[in-house]
């Protein structure tokens, strides 16, 4: 029991491509998602917002009457935007982020891609939902800022829920030593990597039952770390 | 435009340089001519005056003039007569003298006969024992200086008098000369920007007027030439380019389908192991589809300069590892680890750089490796920096690699857009391609190379 929650949550698709929406839709079920509904229009995007109330929306750039950005700025509810679309230039992948999309997938795409990139941002969306994140010998409750190991609550300082929190957002993918160090101490985050493995080394101490032999937060060795969260 | 100062100080360098050599010249010549017609000394007027004097004896109230002066008188056409220094009387005389010369003078006529002529004959006058022996040479044979008093300060200043005409006529030279060029460079200074501009590419309208003209009509039919190629060349290179832009993104639709079931059937617990392995190609073949759609755009725009560079000063160490971590964290297959060679003691190597197009390089120079090993292979990454301040990044495998004809063609082989005949030739593949034209943006360098893994190996060559 880790992410499951996110299986819940109502996602709206908007594409003009019939066929499109129905592979999305497949590779979304198949994942376990219940709750799709689909619009090949803006028009019929916006009406449907109303009924079915999106949790997440995933968006076509080019729409026969109008476009996706459109959409997004009309949008009622903060529910989170992705993008799926055949435009792949840089500055349509700015003016989306620009416009406050969470993430911009170009065609074509793999399912494992599109299914990572959806959790990520579910994941980050409602995290207050599920604050209990199952490892394998302990559990993080990020909104109280402390594990769980051995029926012990040991609390996390800032800096250390900061990484962890980083590392969820992209649980079971590597995150680099530059990511984390940029998650942990801002836009400038040159020479923190001795000060990053400190930290690593005391996170370990709390969430791992042997921190000499880490299975939940494991070292890519030059490149980052890789949390593994249990269910995944 | 630079050179146009060089040319006129060559030309009145040149100028005052044959000013004075015909100046010199003239001396010469004026020299040479004084010397042809100044009279010899021995056959000087005023010294046959001077020995006839001299020469004249008196012998028993008779005067004698010697045999071999007289000679000299004869030779010379001249005539003589002594006045007697008492009398002022004419007291001996050569028997050619003139029959009107008078036979006795004054003290004022002695004057006129030593600076001047007598009856128009040329006089010079010589001492003898009892007077004075005047000479008489024919008219018309020697001019006499009547005059030959000279203001003392003239004299004394002519140096600096002659010095002062000859900088005046040097000005006056200069002033003819800069007078006539300037009209004349005044059309040609605008033909030479025209034609620095031509070179630049830039549009040139010259005023068509003047000596010059014809020159200048023809640069401007020139110029409009190149524009309208120019822009011809433009308006196709912005077509190809959009084109291609155009069906790579047509074809992102269907190839989504295609990687997204065969992605699913790949995942599927009923299909068999053949059935498996089939879904992993189709992936395999769609992915290498997709990085060639992106390519060939990328190549396009990066070809006809329609990439625009978002250059900032990065941390190539960082670049890289995240275009690793991308690579692996996307990877399906587990046939191609990626093991990371970057020394612990380099944790920063900035350089200015497009972040986005340089882990495009990478991400290529990765999936070559891939491409080109099919049984799988170990990938190694890493950044360093030498002593010329560039920063070396090094992508290799210990994989099939390449011969040592097939690297060196690689390093100097054309790619699919410059190579549109021969097509036998060795050629990149659109991933090496888009390397280089990533690195060259950037003034960098790609070396293609054996890699001490036994595999193939590149190296970016980037400035700092």
């Amino acid at each position: 029991m880790s992410d499951d929650y996110l299986l819940n949550k109502r996602i709206l698709l908007v594409d003009d491509e019939q066929e499109l929406l129905n592979m999305v839709v497949s590779i979304l079920r198949e994942a376990g998602f219940c709750q799709i509904a689909t619009a090949k229009t803006v028009n019929e995007a916006l009406d449907l917002t109303d009924k079915f109330q999106p949790e997440l929306a995933i968006l076509d750039v080019m729409l026969p009457d109008g476009n996706g950005f459109s959409l997004m700025e009309k949008r009622k509810g903060g529910y989170p935007i992705l993008f799926l679309t055949a435009r792949g230039e840089d500055e349509d992948k700015f003016k989306g982020f620009g416009l406050g999309a969470d993430d911009y997938v170009v065609k074509p795409f793999l399912p494992k891609e599109l299914l990572f990139r959806i959790m990520a941002i579910l994941r980050r969306s409602y995290k207050g939902e599920n604050p209990l994140v199952t490892l394998h010998g302990s559990q993080i409750d990020f909104s109280r800022a402390e594990v769980i190991k051995d029926g012990e609550n040991i609390p996390l300082t800032a800096k250390e829920h900061d990484l962890l929190t980083a590392l969820y957002r992209n649980a079971g993918r590597i995150v680099t030593i530059d990511a984390l160090c940029e998650a942990a101490w801002g836009d400038n985050p040159f020479g923190y990597e001795n000060s990053l493995m400190a930290h690593i080394r005391r996170i370990r101490e709390k969430i791992e039952q042997n921190p000499s032999q880490p299975v939940s937060l494991v070292t890519v060795r030059g490149l980052g770390y890789k949390l593994i969260v249990e269910g995944r | 435009m630079k050179n146009v100062p060089r040319l006129l100080r060559r030309f009145i360098g040149i100028l005052m340089l044959s000013s004075v050599l015909l100046l010199l010249i003239n001396f010469g010549a004026f020299a040479l001519i004084i010397i042809k017609h100044s009279p010899n000394i021995s056959v000087s007027p005023y010294n046959i005056a001077e020995e006839t004097g001299k020469a004249l004896r008196t012998f028993e109230s008779e005067y004698i003039l010697p045999e071999e002066i007289s000679h000299k008188l004869e030779a010379n056409n001249a005539w003589a007569f002594l006045i007697d220094k008492d009398t002022l009387q004419v007291v001996w005389e050569t028997e050619n003298v003139p029959d009107n010369t008078p036979d006795a003078y004054t003290l004022s006529d002695i004057p006129d006969l030593t600076i001047g002529y007598l009856d128009g004959y040329p006089t010079y006058m010589g001492k003898a024992e009892n007077g004075i022996v005047v000479l008489g040479f024919p008219k018309d044979s020697f001019w006499k200086h009547t005059r030959p008093s000279w203001d003392y300060h003239f004299i004394a200043n002519l140096p600096y008098t002659i010095l002062k005409i000859l900088i005046i006529n040097t000005a006056i030279i200069l002033m003819i000369y800069i007078i006539a060029n300037v009209k004349f460079l005044k059309p040609v200074k605008p033909i030479i920007n025209g034609i620095q501009d031509l070179s630049a590419g830039k549009p040139v309208h010259i005023h068509e007027k003047g000596l010059l003209s014809e020159i200048s009509a023809n640069i401007n039919r020139t110029s409009e030439i190149l524009q309208k190629q120019q822009i011809q060349l433009k308006r196709k290179e912005k077509a190809r380019a959009n084109w291609i832009a155009g069906v790579s993104h047509d074809i992102r639709t269907p190839l989504s389908m295609i990687m997204g079931y065969a992605g699913q059937l790949d995942n599927s617990k009923n299909l068999s192991e053949t059935e498996h392995k089939k879904a992993a190609v189709i992936i395999r073949q769609s992915n290498r589809i997709k990085n060639l759609i992106n390519d060939l755009n990328l190549a396009s725009k990066l070809e006809y300069d329609m990439q625009p560079l978002v250059r900032t000063q990065e941390n190539a160490i960082s670049i890289v590892r995240q275009a690793v971590v991308d690579f692996m964290n996307m990877s399906v297959d587990t046939n191609y680890p990626i093991e990371w060679k970057t020394s612990s003691n380099l944790s920063a190597c900035y350089i200015n750089i497009d972040k986005n197009l340089l882990k495009r390089a990478i991400a290529n120079l990765i999936q070559n490796s891939i491409n080109h090993n099919e049984n799988g292979c170990i990938i190694y990454a890493s950044v360093d920096d030498d002593e010329n301040g560039n920063c070396i990044i090094c992508i290799e495998d210990n994989g099939v690699g390449a011969s040592d004809e097939l690297i060196a063609q690689l390093n100097n082989a054309p790619h699919y857009m410059v190579c549109d005949t021969n097509t036998t030739e060795q050629r990149h593949g659109l991933g090496l391609l888009i390397v280089k034209q990533i690195i060259n943006v950037h003034n960098g360098k790609v070396l293609i190379d054996h890699s001490k893994y036994g595999g193939f190996k590149v190296i970016l060559i980037i400035p700092k």
